[in-house]
């Protein structure tokens, strides 16, 4: 599975050539992810328009636009979990360090194990906190330490608040601390790269700043992408801004400086200054 | 318009007749509502009066049920009511010692029929391995994945007891039934205990725990070979029924301060009831002209005199018949609606195939029982008589249980696959989600996600097909199997019967004593089973439904 997934590669012919419609698209640092012209089809109706873009390593990369603008379903094509959706139909190609994710010999499960996932709603297993944490773990069929359960804990900035209560119910912890935990039990896998979708769209400001100082750090060791329909949070934490606008079209992708201050495009502007959306 | 020249807003005669016609509709509606459930109390009425005979009573009868059991239950009632721990505490009191009994009768029955050796010889032998595979969980912590070695330990345990058990058997012929009684029952409920209790108060307490079933149970089957009666029963009766209420009623004591009088509901009615029919004698009152006695529950069958008439074979022949039906379908029925739900997509000619199945299983649920059991005829009896080559071939023997089991497993199929779908359905996506996301296979989503959460549903589901399964009576009588039987079938390959069947060959019975008395008396039993399988399932339901 890691040689699968983890064979990087650098070589000219899988390069792209930056194709956003803005020309700010020369990062410094590795690009860990990259999607290369993605259409999406839900049935017959196209979800995503031709999009391409490259995720730098270790950074926050936000991807924002108005609701049903594709913004999901761009975050479920990098981990492959629109395979479970059966009407879904992808054309294009996505690449994991450097590797096609959509090749034949790519095991969508393993590929997981490596891209990790956090979703809008806190969704904890109806188990302990301590078998949240472990779940990754043990369905990857590694040793399950509680050296490591602290440790992601830790990570998440849970483990102060819940270090006696390993043992009860996930589902008693309020919903930051529940999304909190998602995020624990993303990381004790250590993955390369995670993926959030709107984690804090459904918690209140507290547990939403906790989540935002929490997702900067993780960024340190982590490739972080992260869905949001809040512009100001992608202003807060995010290095790269990705501005999807309707008919799953990618308008503008660069610094989030860039797309805040100076966008390129008139329509990111209406967008940013809230013209429409 | 109309209000505006209508100052009252009395809506004028116009409205008020429309008024009166909507009331004359709701009252239809409360009555049709109404027509099943008084249908349903006058059959109780009707077979309850056959049954138990009220009208012979003396008045001073009533009267000392009164004071034993009506009057005390009430108050009792109306204190539990208002106290929401002592409901609480109530409610598991009942449950324990009802459940506690009515485990302790299938118990019984079950390993009775089966031969308590057979019994033995499969558990002892078929947990070897599964327990060596939990012992080895337990060394390492559980950090290893043991995946299918468990159900596949399961399956070499059962293959090497039958493979051991020619070897086996002659050397434990010689043991006495109790004592294998007590070892395939008595031993895995004081284990249990002891662990339940270890993991509620410490592993000193539940050592005490185990030892004291076990010694318990000892005890009071040396008493019964002393006064000479069959210790096989008071063992079942000590270890499944005592040991679970002395535990739970223990443990609750302990562990709440107040509301501890919930304990007490099962024993004043079962205390009233004792009371109740001690004075009874006692004082010599005329009581109940009742059929429903312990001798029709433990007796066998007489044709002739229906004062000796029992039904022990009839409730035998029910309980494996349909204990069969379970092992053979709810497994076939789970994969089904696992294989519907969670696998089949939704396109592309596998996805037409899979809702084309699912819409023919909802019709299965509709074919009339007589037809089901002329399938069964087909498929199960006369298998055997067109081709008997192929089950002996296959090392399989005749069987009338198995037969019935199949035909009704088929019957129930639809209502399980269907419950079954409906709560993996209810589960909720985001669960599977969450799982997938952290690399689990589809597999590993269903077994430790969706299957825990969906398992009240299915148990439901279960639990109303085996009350469905245990009334049915025409297929049975189609495959063959005899309406009238005089004595307990012994295990999968005897004889088979069901109590339905008798009912059905009784209602018939020249002596009007039968059709009067008998029939209702074990109409009756019929009843309360289905209404206590029917309870159960809307309380697992209920219970799940609020957590
Ligand atoms: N499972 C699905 N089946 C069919 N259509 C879908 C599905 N998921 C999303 N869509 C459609 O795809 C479009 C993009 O949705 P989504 O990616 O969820 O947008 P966003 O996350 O930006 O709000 C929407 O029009 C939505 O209706
Ligand atoms: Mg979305």
């Amino acid at each position: 599975m890691s040689e699968q997934t983890e064979t990087t590669s650098s070589t000219a012919a899988q390069r792209p050539e930056v194709n956003t419609e803005s020309s700010g698209g020369q990062f410094e640092g590795k690009t860990v992810l990259e999607s290369r012209d993605l259409d999406v089809y839900y049935g017959e109706t196209q979800a995503l328009q031709d999009v391409s873009l490259q995720i730098p390593e270790k950074q926050v990369t936000a991807m924002i636009g108005p609701s049903g603008c594709g913004k999901s379903t761009f975050l479920r094509c990098l981990n492959r979990m629109n395979d479970l959706v059966d009407t879904a139909h992808i054309e294009g190609d996505v690449f994991f360090n450097g590797k096609n994710i959509y090749a034949d010999d790519v095991e969508s499960v393993a590929l997981r194990r490596r891209i990790g996932m956090v979703f809008q709603h806190p969704n904890p297993f109806p188990k302990t906190i301590y078998d949240n944490v472990a779940y990754g773990l043990r369905v990857q069929n590694n040793e399950v330490t509680d050296d490591i359960i602290e440790d992601s804990l830790r990570r998440a900035a849970l483990w102060d608040e819940v270090k006696d209560q390993l043992d009860t119910s996930a589902l008693d912890l309020s919903g930051g601390q529940q999304q909190r935990l998602c995020i624990a039990r993303a990381i004790a896998v250590d993955p390369d790269v995670i993926l959030m979708d709107e984690p804090a769209s459904a918690l209140d400001p507290i547990a939403t700043s906790k989540i935002e100082d929490l997702i900067e750090e993780l960024a340190e060791e982590y490739t972080v992408v992260i869905v949001t329909h809040n512009m100001q949070q992608a202003a807060r934490i995010s290095d790269k801004t990705a501005v999807f606008l309707t008919g799953g079209e990618l308008v503008e992708f660069d610094d989030t400086n860039k797309i805040f201050e100076n966008p390129e495009n008139q329509r990111v502007e209406d967008y940013i200054t809230g013209k429409f959306g | 318009m109309a209000a505006e020249t209508d100052p009252t807003f009395d809506g004028g005669s116009e409205l008020r007749r429309r008024k009166l016609l909507g009331q004359v509709f709701e009252g239809v509606l409360v009555a049709s509502t109404l027509v099943g459930v008084l249908a349903l109390v006058a059959l109780f009425v009707l077979i309850g009066n056959d049954a138990l005979g009220p009208a012979e009573a003396d008045a001073s009868w009533f009267l000392l049920y009164f004071v034993t059991l009506v009057a005390p239950t009430s108050v009792y009632t109306l204190l539990v009511r208002r106290d929401e721990v002592a409901s609480s505490i109530n409610g598991l009191s009942f449950a324990t010692v009802f459940g506690s009994l009515i485990g302790s009768a299938v118990v019984y029955v079950v390993v009775d029929s089966v031969r308590p050796h057979d019994v033995a010889i499969y558990l002892v032998v078929g947990s070897l391995f599964p327990a060596l595979v939990l012992a080895y969980n337990r060394i390492t912590g559980g950090s290893h994945y043991t995946g299918p070695a468990l159900p596949v330990s399961i399956l070499f345990g059962l293959v090497s007891a039958r493979i051991l058990y020619p070897f086996i058997i002659p050397v434990i012929s010689i043991v006495a039934d109790w004592i294998l009684f007590v070892v395939v029952v008595t031993g895995p409920v004081a284990a249990g205990l002891g662990l339940f209790v270890t993991s509620r108060w410490s592993r000193r307490y539940g050592a005490v725990t185990a030892v004291a079933v076990l010694g318990a149970t000892l005890a009071t089957a040396g008493v019964a070979i002393t006064q000479g009666i069959d210790p096989a029963l008071s063992v079942v009766l000590v270890s499944v029924v005592a040991g679970p209420v002395a535990v739970v009623s223990l443990d609750t004591f302990k562990r709440r301060e107040t509301g501890r009088y919930g304990l007490l509901g099962p024993w004043l009615l079962i205390g009233g009831i004792v009371a109740g029919a001690w004075l009874e004698r006692q004082l010599g009152i005329e009581g109940l002209e009742t059929w429903l006695t312990p001798t029709l529950l433990l007796n066998s069958w007489s044709s002739f005199r229906p004062e000796q008439a029992g039904i022990y074979p009839q409730l035998v022949g029910s309980v494996l018949v349909v204990g069969t039906m379970a092992v053979l379908s709810f497994p076939v029925g789970v994969g089904a609606a696992i294989y519907l739900e969670e696998y089949a997509p939704s396109t592309g000619w596998r996805g037409r195939l899979a809702t084309a199945l699912d819409v023919n299983i909802s019709n299965l649920a509709g074919v009339p029982s007589v037809v089901y059991g002329l399938l069964g005829l087909a498929l199960f009896q006369n298998f055997f008589g067109v081709a008997p080559w192929l089950p002996r071939a296959l090392g399989l023997k005749p069987s009338l249980v198995i037969a019935a089991a199949a035909t009704l497993g088929l019957l129930i199929l639809p209502i399980v696959i269907v419950s079954s779908q409906e709560a993996l359905r209810s589960v909720p996506d985001e669960l599977r989600q969450g799982s997938y996301g952290l690399g689990a296979s589809r597999w590993q989503t269903i077994r430790n996600v969706v299957l825990p959460e969906a398992v009240p549903g299915i148990l439901t589901g279960m639990i109303l097909a085996l009350g469905r399964a245990i009334g049915e009576t025409a297929p049975l009588v189609i495959i063959g199997v005899a309406t009238t039987t005089y004595s307990a079938p012994e295990g999968v390959f005897g004889s088979a019967a069901a109590l339905p069947l008798q009912i059905f060959a009784s209602a018939a019975n020249s002596i009007p004593e039968y059709r009067t008395g008998v029939v209702a008396a074990a109409s009756v039993i019929l009843l309360a089973t289905m209404l206590i399988m029917n309870s159960t399932a809307i309380l697992i339901r209920n219970r799940y439904e609020n957590n």
